[in-house]
This record gives C-alpha cells, structure tokens and sequence, in this order.
C-alpha cells in the first residue's frame, strides 16, 4: 500500500516557545469532552487512511540499516526489501494526521485506521480521565500475545489523552484536555513523546520539556473539591515508566497496557460493542487471536462481580506499579519488590510479604512492605496512600491519592491471615 | 484489623535466633577485577590513579571532558571522534533548557550561566557524554545565584521530582549548586564514568525529616569521582555511593545531614580528604540486605570525622531505613563490609563513638534475606592504623535521648555505659564492636572478624577511655537486657575491653592488601 504523502509536516522539531497560559482550572472557556470516538464509522478496510506521518523516504527517516532494530522482523512490509522508514515526529499532534477535529471544535475524532480502546483496568493518573488509541500502520498486523504487550510492528504509534472535566460526575462536561502521550514504534524501538494542549483546545505541541500545570482543580466523583499540580512528564522522563531491560541488559521502552488481558474488553465500534481484541483481528491488525474463551482477562478491579479481592488487587499492582516493580526494570531491581502479576501469583517474599525494603527511606509507615493483616503498618499501603513529596509511589504520574486504589489494598492486606514479620 | 497501633508495641529484635547458622557457601565472587595494581598507603598520597589527586581546584572544565577519570579507569563510552557541540542557557532560559535537555545528542556539553535558574521539573538526562557545567556551587545558604554562581531552585517544582536525574554513561556535572529538591538532588543512574565536581546540594531548612534523602546520589554505577563537592541538610546522606563499582569520593564537605557520606554495597572506593562533621553520622560503610553487590575494598583516609551530634531526624514515626536507626553522635559506622581500611583520618567529638564495626545481623537477623550477595552479613578484616583520635567521643551515648523505638542500639549501649560509669568506665571506647561475627559466637575467639587498630593516637586526658577497643558482645548484652528483669551487672560482665596496642588487635592489616582498580 502506497503511503501518501502528508504536506506541511516540519521536519525538525521547532524550539517551542509557546508559553502555555497558567493553569487556573476555572477561567478557561468550557470545551467539550474528549469524544471516545464511537461514532467513527468503521469500514474495516485501511484504503484511504491517512498515513500518520510515515516519511516516505527522506532525509529524516533514516533507513533501518544497523540500528539493531529491537523488534521481529516485519512480516508486513510494504515494498518488499524496502527497509522500514522512521516515522518523522511532527511538532504538533495533529501533524500525525490521526485525528480529526479538536476539543474546542466538539471533540478530537481518532481517523479510521487509529483504533480508540479501553484497559479492563487503567492505570491511575490523578483521576484525570484518559482516552487510548492505536494505529497499526497499513499492511502490516500486531502479533497476539498472552502475557506481554503486543507484538506491535514499525510504524504503530499509541496515544492517549489525558483530560479533566470540571466535575467528574459529568465526564463530558466542561473538560479541559491537557495532554497527549505518544508512543511510536521506530525501527530502533519505541520513543516517546509529550504533547502538550494549548488554552484555546485547538492544538497539541510537542513539548519534550514537559510541563507543570499548577492548581489544576476537579470536583471527583465524591463531590469533593480537589487541586492538584499536574506534572506533564519530560520525554526523558517517560522512561521512568517505560523502560525494561533486554536481554543484552540494555534498557529498551515498551508500552504498558496494550497486553491481551488489559484490552479483553468491549468497546463501542459503529454503534456496536464489540470485544476490543476481535475488533482489531476483524480489521485486519491482529494476527495470532486465539478463541475468545481462551483469552487472559484482567478484571475490572473495582468490580466485585469480576473477580475475587486478591485477583483484583493484585491486578492493580500489576497495572499501576509492575511496570518498575518486576524483576526486569531498575526499580524492582533495586527493591527485589517484584508487583508484576505473575510474580504475585502465591504469597512471597518478593512481593513485600514481610519484606524490609531495600532503602525505603524514613516515616514510610512501617518496616516490611506488607504485614499481613494490618495495612496500616505496610510501607507498600503507605506509599500508595501518602501525598507527601518523597515518599509517594508511583514516583511519577501521581500527585492525588486514589481512594479506591488505597482502599483495595488496605483491603487485601487485612484480609491476609494475620503474622507477624518480627 | 488487628488491634496494633502503627508503631509495633514489640520493640525490633535484635538477633532473636542466631542458632542453626549452617557453614555459610564459599562466596564465590563472581566480578573482580583482572589485574588491580596495588596501592601504596601512605597516609598523604593523594594520587587515586585519576586527576582526583592534583591540586586542580576551582578551574572550570571548558567543553567536554574525558569523564575526569585517568585513562587508568577504562570508558564504556568516548565522544572522540563524535560531533560535540555546547549549548549555554541563561536562568530566563529554563523551558528552553528543559526542552533541549529531552532532545539531547550524545556528547553535547550544557552551560548554564550565573543566577538562579527556578526549575518546576528534574533536569532529566538520557543521553550518553553529556556534560553540565555552571558558573560555580556558590557557598553554604545561598538559595540565588550570583554573579559567579548558578543556583538550581526546585522549591516549587513537581512533587517527587528529582534535582538532576541521569542515566547515561560519561556524564560530568560541575559548578552549580541545586537547591530544595523535592527528593535527590543529583542522581545518577546505571551510568559508567560518572565526574562530580563542585557541586553543591543543599536544602534551606535543617532537621526537616521532609528534606530530600540523598544530596548526591550516584547508584548502580562505575568509576564514579565526586570532587569537591558540598552537601548539607539531606533526610538521609549528603553524599550516597550506592551500589557502584570504583567510586572515588575525595575533598567533599558534608554538613548537617543525617548520614555525611555513606558508601553502600560498594566495591572499590577510595574516600580521601572529607569532612563530615556536624551530621548524625559522619562516614558511614554498609552492605544493605536482599542487595546481590557485595561491598569490598573500600579505602578511607585523611578524612575528618568530628562533632557528628545531630539529631536523627529521619528517626521518626514508623522509619525503615537504616540510618534512622543510628544514634546521633556515631561518627562513623561499618555493616556487614569487608576489607576496610581507615588511615589518617581525625575523629573527635561524637558523643556515641568514633567507630562502630557492627555485623548485618545487627539490623536483619534472618540471615535468608542476605543471601542475595552470598550471605554478605558479616564484617571482617577492618584495618584502621595511622589515625587521630582527638578525644571527647563516647561520653552520651545518642546525645542521652535514648529511643527503644526507633533507635534500639543505642539504648542498649546506652544503658550498659549508664551501668559503666558506677564501674569507672563512662565512656564508650574508640572503636566499638559488636562482638557477633562470625555467628554463633565462639567464646574461645578474641578477634575472629580481624579487625586491626595500630599506630593511632589517641587522646590521654581525664577522663578520656582508659582502653580503645570494645567487644560488646551485643547478643549476650541484649540477652540480658531484653527482659522484664534487665541485669545490667551480667550485660556489663559480658563485655570486653582492650588497650590500644593489645592482641588480639594489634593485627597489621589483611592480605591481599587494599586493591582499588
């Protein structure tokens, strides 16, 4: 397939000077929610996507020759022999062409081809209300995988926009979008980049700088008044949380949610429901989909009916915490606290069970990470609960405290037959 | 929900059950060195095979450096031969620093100009050759810059956010101070080839258990120089060597922190010329539990170690970490380390001890979470001879403000040298040690561990220590004061004291001697 050419696409990222206009959380002009996208019609079919800014060839992107591409070779390829082209990074997020329209122009619209989706549970990210979508470029497909992320070819870029509504009893009320995340799978691995949402809601820059937004302020779902200063990570500081090490030991960035057991879920497509996975094999994007009974499933960790509390809990450690704590990245390396689902599977030391932690600093609430049986002296809780500078975990992406989150493992550890570590 | 309040009402165990120690597995070291030269120790050399040892102070490095090591040091990473450029930012500059910064290329070199440069976020590097240079570290309780400084403010930057935050080899950082960071000050990570130079870390208030923990923070790293450096009101160290392989730690100030310096789970570092006075603990060497790196070959020389008083203040409600746990006024402390070796260093003034040699067992007694460095628990072959012991050390154990809570050792000491001054023995001695390894404790063994003290001075006034060693036996002593009935008489009888001079201590060393790649 053919990519077409995309006109007016800078080549270098420009020195961005935009000063955003500080963030007051009431005195911008309401704007409408964040459209999930589920009236995009779907024709199934990728002829005439608008290719999210592959080069076709030029100078930037920059053939594939000796880059030690970190992923399988590509199965799909367009020319046959051609190497796989870089995609260039614009300086604007509709640069990419995988949206359409804005949230100041009733809702950013993902084309067809850039798949918005769900996680079964999401990662928690100061109650701010997050919309996913995933374009696998043409011609080419994900491979299913059980336990990891996807097998996701060159050329899959991954957004997700992050946004609050004034009053989250009213998600699509009064919401103010303040960043778009982007992951692209280049030839020599996956990069991040931060887009950052001007005032008027019309336009995301790339601001690899990121970018403090102070006394942003929602009502949660409880009625209560909350304020925050909202961190917009650096680009460099996306790898806190998305780098694992390779084999060689080296650190590579991988995605976090996009693994089967996360993506198991209906969405609305065209108006129907559909189950997320069987969409993207009906579209063509994914290859290896095993029968639907087959398929791993995270619960809905706030829902009773799903699963059982420790499978639920469990499951937002995994989601919220593992993608540090696991024996392949820095921090569970450091801490041997390894969160990962897997890892968590029986009772054990590594997963903070009477574990005294590496270096845990002080007043973190305890001296093992979990005492079963009591929440309130395991650091691992209190971590999760303070909203004190230094001692907060996740170490990035949070400044709130989830209720929710702090209340299910307060939960799980109390329902533990009691034991003393001493 | 168990009725308990946050704090356990079961004070720590302090080795609960050291019965069924197995014959421990030979530590089969899996990474030394090929070929390390020795070192020659005299007590003034001041040549750690880098430029750390030329009287090279104050003049800014132009453009990029080699790593500041001497090609003795081998470099995972050059910029020879690779485009270098250099980028200058003034303090109006900083969104434009920031964006830079995240779109760095390798060998890029950043000057920061003179003044405060107020940052809302870590500075963030993920490149490899990058070097930082400012326009000076100012001095102590400037939170501006001057005309010949540049000062990193972070006071209002994002909660949890790191000073400067690295990964990446051949970094050099030098000439600036950074300023109330949220959490480290300047932490480098996985980087080989890392050079520090006069850089100041300093948070405005001190005593803040709400400081950021380390100052300096070079973690999981290699052939590592930290150079006259300055750090001061850290929650936890001023200067942190963490779990990296060849450090030289060399003319740095740590003032006002809880730990000055600390070197952890480290092999190989040279730490010459510091002075770590007025912390709670002034130069501190440790292997931590459940750490796979086991410390060995640490050199400490010519530091001074004085007037480590302060108060623990990361001791406070529910602390894990270990130097929470230390007594204000231990001037220097060792953990669950090996070959170590202390030549013409000062101690004087710390009202616990000047040294303390204390087995791992002494804060983790289940030995399985040491296993992770091959049972790395027990310290041995400590060396210290040459050194200057000024006096006025051991006289209030923990300042008199024991804590069975948070800080049971120093009760226990306490306590027996409470007892002491009734037997004429109110002072602790110079060096203390616990009397644990190798566990179980073989009566018949007066220095099993090695542990060497020649050739000191020590001070002869009234009233200073009448011997300079004690074998505390500190699982005896603990036997009998854990109780419902202490007996301090039968805790003191268990301990034993040694002139200086006295075998079994009067042991020259261990072999094969000190070897510092």
């Amino acid at each position: 397939m053919r990519t077409p050419f995309i006109p007016g696409l800078g080549l270098a990222a420009v020195l961005l000077t935009a000063a955003l206009a500080s963030c007051s959380g009431g005195d911008d002009p309401p704007a409408p929610g964040v459209d999930a996208g589920d009236s995009t019609p779907d024709a199934g079919v990728d002829s005439g996507t608008p290719d999210a800014g592959v080069d076709a060839g030029e100078d930037s992107g920059t053939p594939d020759a000796g880059n030690g591409d970190a992923g399988p070779p590509d199965a799909g390829d367009a020319g046959p022999g051609q190497p796989d082209a870089s995609v260039v990074i614009p300086n604007t997020l509709s640069g990419f062409g995988l949206f359409t329209g804005s949230p100041a122009t009733g809702g950013l619209q993902p084309v067809e081809g850039n798949v918005p989706y769900e996680l079964t549970t999401p990662l928690f990210s100061d109650y701010s209300v997050k919309s996913r979508t995933l374009y696998v470029p043409p011609g080419k497909k994900a491979g299913y995988q059980a336990r990891d992320v996807l097998d996701l070819p060159v050329g899959t870029i991954i957004t997700k926009t992050f946004a609050f509504p004034a009053d989250l009893r009213q998600p699509t009320q009064n919401v103010r979008v303040l960043e778009t995340r982007v992951l692209v799978r280049q030839p020599g691995g996956w990069e991040a980049f931060p887009y950052v949402w001007n005032a008027e809601q019309t336009e995301a820059t790339l601001d690899n700088g990121g970018e403090l937004f102070r006394n942003v302020q929602f009502i949660g779902e409880d009625g209560v008044t909350r304020k925050l200063d909202y961190l917009v990570p650096s680009k460099n500081q996306c790898s806190k949380c998305h780098h694992v090490f390779d084999a060689q030991k080296r650190q590579v960035m991988v995605p976090i949610g996009v693994k089967a057991r996360y993506l198991n879920r209906d969405f609305t497509y065209g108006g129907e429901p559909i189950n997320q996975l069987q969409h993207l094999a009906n579209l063509g994007k994914l290859e290896g989909l095993p029968p639907a009974l087959q398929l791993p499933r995270a619960p809905d960790a706030f829902n009773p009916l799903e699963a059982d509390l420790g499978t639920r809990a469990r499951t937002y450690l995994d989601i919220n915490c593992a993608h540090c704590h696991n024996a392949r990245a820095e921090a569970g390396d450091t801490s041997r606290l390894f969160l990962d689902i897997t890892s968590t599977e029986t009772p054990n030391l590594n997963m903070g069970i009477c574990k005294r932690p590496g270096s845990a600093g002080s007043g973190v609430g305890g001296e093992f990470d979990i005492v079963p049986g009591d929440h309130s002296v395991s650091i691992l809780w209190y971590r999760m609960h303070t909203e004190e500078s230094g001692k907060m975990m996740p170490e990035l992406g949070r400044a709130l405290r989830h209720d929710q989150g702090s209340s299910l493992i307060a939960d799980w550890i109390e329902a533990m037959p009691d034991r003393s570590c001493e | 929900m168990r009725c308990r309040s946050p704090l356990s009402s079961v004070p720590r165990a302090v080795l609960l059950t050291l019965v069924g120690l197995l014959a421990l597995p030979a530590c089969s070291d899996e990474e030394d060195g090929p070929g390390i030269p020795l070192v020659p120790l005299d007590a003034g050399t001041t040549d750690a095979g880098t430029d750390a040892g030329t009287t090279d102070s104050g003049t800014p490095d132009a453009g990029p450096t080699d790593g500041g090591s001497s090609s003795a040091w081998p470099q995972s990473f050059s910029c020879q031969g690779k485009p270098q450029q250099t980028l200058t930012f003034n303090s109006t500059q900083v969104q434009e620093l920031q964006n830079k910064v995240n779109d760095l290329a390798d060998c890029t070199t950043i000057q920061l100009g003179a003044g405060t440069f107020v940052l809302d976020n870590a500075i963030t590097i993920r490149s490899k050759g990058i070097t930082i240079t400012g326009a000076g570290k100012g001095t102590k309780g400037e939170g501006t810059g001057g005309t010949a400084s540049t000062v990193l403010d972070f006071s209002t930057a994002a909660a949890n956010s790191n000073g400067i935050d690295v990964v990446g080899d051949l970094f050099s950082v030098s000439d600036l101070a950074i300023w109330n960071a949220k959490k480290d000050g300047l932490r480098v990570e996985g980087s080989s080839n890392v050079t520090i130079r006069r850089v100041r870390t300093e948070w405005a208030q001190e005593n803040q258990e709400s400081n950021g923990k380390y100052g300096i923070y070079p973690v999981k790293s290699a052939f590592v120089l930290i150079e006259e450096c300055e750090a001061y009101n850290a929650a936890d160290a001023g200067i942190y060597v963490g779990q990296t392989r060849r450090a030289n730690v060399i003319r740095n100030i740590a003032k006002q922190n809880v730990a000055g310096i600390e070197i952890e789970n480290t092999k190989f570092a040279w730490v010459q010329g510091n002075t770590a006075v007025d912390n709670t603990t002034g130069l501190v060497v440790f292997d931590l539990p459940g750490n796979p790196i086991k410390g060995t070959d640490i050199l400490v020389v010519g530091n001074t170690i004085t007037g480590n008083n302060r108060p623990n203040f990361a001791s406070v409600t529910a602390s894990s970490s270990t130097v929470s746990q230390v007594p204000a006024g231990t001037g220097t402390f060792i953990l669950a380390s090996r070959r170590v070796e202390f030549v013409g260093n000062t101690w004087g003034d710390n009202n616990t001890v000047d040294i303390a040699v204390l087995s791992g067992l002494a804060i983790e007694p289940d030995i399985t979470q040491w296993s992770a460095a091959y049972f790395n628990f027990p310290s041995a072959d400590v060396y210290i001879h040459g050194n200057t012991f000024t006096g006025g050390s051991g006289d209030a154990v923990d300042n008199g403000n024991l804590d069975p809570e948070r800080r049971p050792l120093g009760v226990l000491v306490g306590a027996v040298y409470q007892y002491g001054a009734s037997q004429g023995e109110p002072r602790v001695e110079h060096v203390f040690w616990d009397g644990i390894d190798p566990a179980p404790r073989d009566e018949s063994l007066r220095n099993p561990v090695n542990l060497c003290f020649t050739d000191n001075k020590l001070p002869t006034a009234e009233g200073e220590p009448k011997h300079a060693i004690v074998d505390f036996d500190l699982q005896a002593v603990s036997g009998y004061l854990r109780t419902t009935t202490p007996n301090l008489p039968a805790a003191w009888a268990e301990t034993r004291r040694y002139p200086a001079g006295a075998a079994p201590f009067n042991c020259s060393g261990f072999l094969p001697k000190l070897a510092l790649p």
